[in-house]
């Protein structure tokens, strides 16, 4: 009864159009003041303590890092050492952009900055060279998501940091070493729609690079591509904690942009750090809020009254991801990952353990699952941007991405029923 | 009529010896009352994590925590510090004559001030020094990147060994060693081996050098608006419960350690006489420097206790 | 005006900066230990206190880059259902929404100087600095009020002009995907 008064009332306010961090802040504070006898101070407890833990700070510390890459020259260089790559391929530059933005995906850490990155650059090049508007945006709009697969992944810490405290939860590097295998797979299975699709349409293609030019544009990028042994490397060798490689990777980010590549002046600087504090302090409002709400689901028993009553339906493994999966497709209509993993993975983690799936496996379903919902509409932040960049309308760009939309939801599938494609990785190499 | 409800909070598993502890207690204060009572146990941090359950309690939000014994220090009880110091408890025998003597008493009064009243003791054990290298003398500690959790006392410890104090989730603490980015740390037996810490780490001292203890902790104003016959009952209850999760510390240290011996993942050095005297030697400076926090009467008394059992401090 | 919209700017970025720098120097520091040559000059630094330093101004910097976040319209909501709308209902719900936040934020704050009040009549001190804990949480307070300003602000020129700011996520500084396109990427 209480469950759905919360869920009701949590509904109602987000339709409303309200920031989803004060509508979770609302409700919590609605349901304190007239229904339980938790004083209602602690809230202010809450909101101070919800993100005092140092594992969330590899947040603020990878979208620096994240902005330093973006306007430090970075992602031109990634795409000119892919193009010499692929691009003498069937889809070209298409093809490039892809690897592009796997490449990009492993410095940085959210999907939108990878969009913005390479696709800024590149899809301008495509239309030069007569690629249709719609084929480099569905590129770009799907293969962007790459960012939060591949480590490192801001949702990926948004996941650990919502199941915390259960005894399975997985740790950061974990998921990041997980997310792996995922993620070139992803990114190959896009590569051959993209292939595919510009064979049958004869799209154009570059010469193939010599050797020597090869060389050069992997020198050219080698101290972007270098970040992905500071932050992997660091994690896995033991040298770094993950929010210690997040910080590392920040003033890593600021002295190639800067020092190295002289794309951006010191002058630019506090620019960087202001934006990069905004996203943060955003992200980490609702993770405040969010936190407070699974502290009062909590203490109402829902997650568990939850959890006994799925067991109690005899629900196998097979059904109950095919529910989650229908959940999280659903909540990808109206939100953003960060807010329905936040909202949604404290719910759901209980029950996954409960009938004995993996926590790994079930935070890199959750993961693939929030990338699907980035690319379709009505909400889908890759979209906004990717249409931000070409100037194409929403509805355009939605037929843009169906193809590739339609390999993401088969591998989805994959993801969701084959284990092994999360879990062969980091079995292997041992951490888990 | 709707029963007195008590809210118990804690930060670890139910399996481990403060959550069987919490359970026991639940059982016996609920029977003892004849129902009047409801205990609900929050285990794993699912309300409360450990930098905000105190000022929970405080509140009123929480009743009932169990926190460890160093969480009292940043809250304005320094005195608590002195359950941190190395070597202050040569054996159980003493460490009982504190924690049940007056002392105990006397430091649970210093909690009343802050609105929390302390009912009893609960010991999680004593440590084992870990590192993937053996840990002889007190030297072979120097320059190695060492666990701790919060505390001033820990860290001057582990600095007074030459080792770099690092401090860390408990939750951390696996990955970390397992990687490298510390090279190791000071557990009781159980938690060593819950955490699967032997699988991670070459080599361990039976140092028994430092004491990792909780106490049982309510909110003064909760306690004190209970009925008498309510109070008394309840006491009674956390008596049996205290002896009850003591009991079970002490054989889950014992059946943990036969494990992770037993498993030869781990190797385990029994210190000599001798051995012991210097990692004494080198350690006691340390209840020196700490005076100025926790106080020189309070050390003074510990050793007088500890005398009285027979130890020369 | 101006000079709070500033500082507001000011602090936020520098605290995000600082973080950076504190944890830099700590695991420098770690790495420094652990070579003999230099151990006996470093190990006496005590830098225990850098991971409490870094969440305690990551925690600021959440406060008050939220309100910061108000004025730039950075905070996201589900819009999908009240752009469907007509204009004027739609923009009864903006207003609703907005005065939520003020709300919200304003409550908040109150809860949070209540907390504080109380918290300085503790000698309650953080775990590793040793700071008072009511110093500390006074950025709950501080920040939710001005946050509360903040909704008010955009809810009155909203209520005067309709305009709302509006965060472009797409939007790079110094890349105009044209420029960026002649001059370096692949032609
Ligand atoms: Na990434
Ligand atoms: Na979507």
């Amino acid at each position: 009864m209480n469950g759905a008064i919360i869920f009701g009332l949590l509904i109602t306010l987000m339709l409303t159009g309200m920031p989803i961090s004060i509508a979770l802040g609302l409700t919590v504070l609605s349901f304190l003041f007239f229904l339980t006898q938790v004083p209602i101070d602690a809230v202010a407890l809450k909101l101070f303590t919800g993100i005092e833990k140092f594992e969330i700070m590899a947040i603020p510390f990878f979208i620096l890092a994240g902005n330093f890459l973006t306007h430090g020259g970075v992602a031109r260089r990634m795409i000119n050492f892919a193009t010499s790559m692929v691009g003498h391929w069937h889809g070209g530059l298409g093809l490039a952009g892809v690897m592009a933005c796997a490449l990009f995906a492993a410095v940085s850490g959210s999907s939108p900055a990878t969009v913005v990155a390479i696709g800024s650059i590149i899809l301008p090049a495509m239309v030069k060279q007569g690629f249709p508007k719609r084929f480099g945006a569905g590129i770009v709009t799907t293969s962007g998501a790459l960012g939060i697969l591949i480590p490192p992944s801001i949702v990926m810490v948004m996941y650990c940091v919502a199941v915390t405290g259960h005894p399975q939860a997985p740790s950061i590097g974990q998921m990041f070493l997980a997310g792996v295998v995922p993620g070139l797979m992803m990114a190959t299975m896009l590569g051959i729609t993209t292939w595919t699709r510009a064979r049958r349409n004869g799209y154009p293609r570059m010469p193939r690079a010599t050797f020597g030019e090869r060389w050069a544009a992997f020198r050219e990028s080698f101290w972007g591509l270098l970040l992905i042994v500071v932050v992997m490397g660091g994690i896995y060798s033991g040298v770094f904690t993950p929010t210690e490689a997040a910080a590392m990777a920040a003033v890593y980010a600021f002295v190639v942009a800067v020092f190295v590549y002289k794309d951006m002046t010191l002058r630019q600087v506090p620019k960087v750090l202001l934006d990069s504090a905004s996203m943060s302090a955003m992200l980490l409002y609702i993770i405040t809020n969010a936190v407070l709400f699974s502290f009062l689901m909590t203490s109402e028993q829902i997650p568990q009254t939850m959890a006994a009553w799925i067991i109690e339906q005899q629900m196998g493994v097979w059904v109950f991801l095919l529910v989650v999966n229908i959940v999280l497709l659903a909540a990808g209509n109206f939100m953003e990952p960060s807010s329905i993993v936040l909202i949604l993975a404290p719910i759901l983690f209980p029950v996954a353990m409960k009938l004995g799936i993996d926590p790994v496996h079930f935070g890199i379903l959750i993961i693939v699952n929030m990338e699907v919902g980035m690319c379709h509409p009505p909400v889908g932040l890759n979209l906004y941007v990717a249409s931000g960049i070409t100037k194409m309308g929403i509805t355009e760009l939605t037929v843009a991405v169906w193809p590739w939309l339609l390999t993401m939801l088969v591998f989805l599938a994959m993801v969701t029923y084959i284990p092994a494609i999360s879990l062969w990785f980091p079995r292997l190499i041992g951490v888990m | 009529q709707d029963p007195i409800v008590i809210k118990f909070s804690h930060v670890v598993a139910p399996d481990t010896p403060k959550g069987k502890g919490a359970e026991r207690f639940k059982e016996l204060a609920e029977k003892a009352t004849g129902g009047k009572v409801k205990v609900e146990v929050y285990p794993n941090s699912q309300l409360y994590k450990d930098k905000e359950e105190l000022e929970a309690l405080q509140l009123g939000a929480v009743q009932m925590l169990a926190p460890s014994l160093a969480k009292f220090g940043p809250l304005g009880a320094k005195e608590f510090e002195v359950f941190d110091l190395p070597y202050i408890f040569p054996n159980k025998t003493v460490l009982r004559r504190v924690t049940e003597g007056p002392i105990g008493k006397q430091l649970f009064q210093k909690l009343e001030s802050k609105g929390i009243i302390g009912l009893a003791y609960w010991d999680n054990g004593f440590k084992v020094m870990s590192a993937n290298k053996p840990l002889i003398k007190p030297e072979d500690m120097k320059g190695l990147k060492m666990r701790i959790q919060s505390s001033k006392v820990l860290d001057a410890q582990m600095r007074a060994l030459g080792a770099l104090p690092q401090v860390m989730a408990f939750s951390e603490v696996y990955q970390a060693l397992q990687t490298g980015v510390v090279d190791g740390t000071e557990n009781p037996p159980s938690n060593m081996y819950t955490q699967k810490m032997h699988e991670v780490q070459k080599h361990a001292t039976l140092t028994d050098h430092g004491y990792l203890g909780y106490a049982v902790i309510v909110n003064k104003k909760f306690w004190d608006g209970l009925p008498a016959d309510v109070r008394t009952a309840l006491e009674g209850a956390m008596k049996e419960a205290t002896t009850f999760a003591n009991d079970i510390a002490q054989s889950e240290n014992d059946t943990s350690m036969a494990q992770m011996k037993a498993s030869g993942k781990t190797a385990f050095h029994e210190q000599t006489k001798e051995e012991r005297e210097a990692w004494m030697k080198a350690l006691l400076p340390v209840h020196k420097d700490a005076e100025s926090r926790v106080g020189k009467d309070l050390i003074q008394a510990i050793y007088k206790e500890a005398e009285a059992a027979g130890f020369k401090m | 005006m101006k000079i709070l919209d500033r500082l507001e700017e000011t602090l936020i970025a520098s605290l995000m900066a600082a973080a950076t720098l504190v944890i830099f120097v700590a695991v420098v520091h770690r790495y420094l230990s652990g070579i003999p040559a230099v151990q006996d000059y470093v190990l006496h630094w005590n830098l225990a206190w850098a991971q409490e330093l870094c969440i305690y101004m990551f925690v600021w910097m959440a406060k008050f880059g939220a309100a910061y976040g108000v004025r730039t319209g950075i905070h996201v909501g589900v819009d999908v259902v009240i752009n469907r709308l007509d204009r004027g209902p739609r923009h009864a719900f903006v207003l609703f929404g907005l005065l939520a936040g003020a709300l919200f934020t304003g409550v908040v704050g109150t809860l949070g100087a209540n907390f504080v009040w109380h918290m300085a009549d503790t000698e309650q001190v953080s775990a590793d600095l040793e700071l008072p804990m009511w110093i500390v949480y006074l950025a709950v307070p501080c920040g939710s009020y001005l946050m509360c300003f903040r909704f008010l602000q955009v809810a009155w020129s909203f209520l005067r002009s309709g305009e709302l700011p509006h965060h472009d996520h797409a939007h790079v500084d110094g890349i105009d995907p044209v420029e960026a396109a002649k001059e370096g990427g692949p032609a």
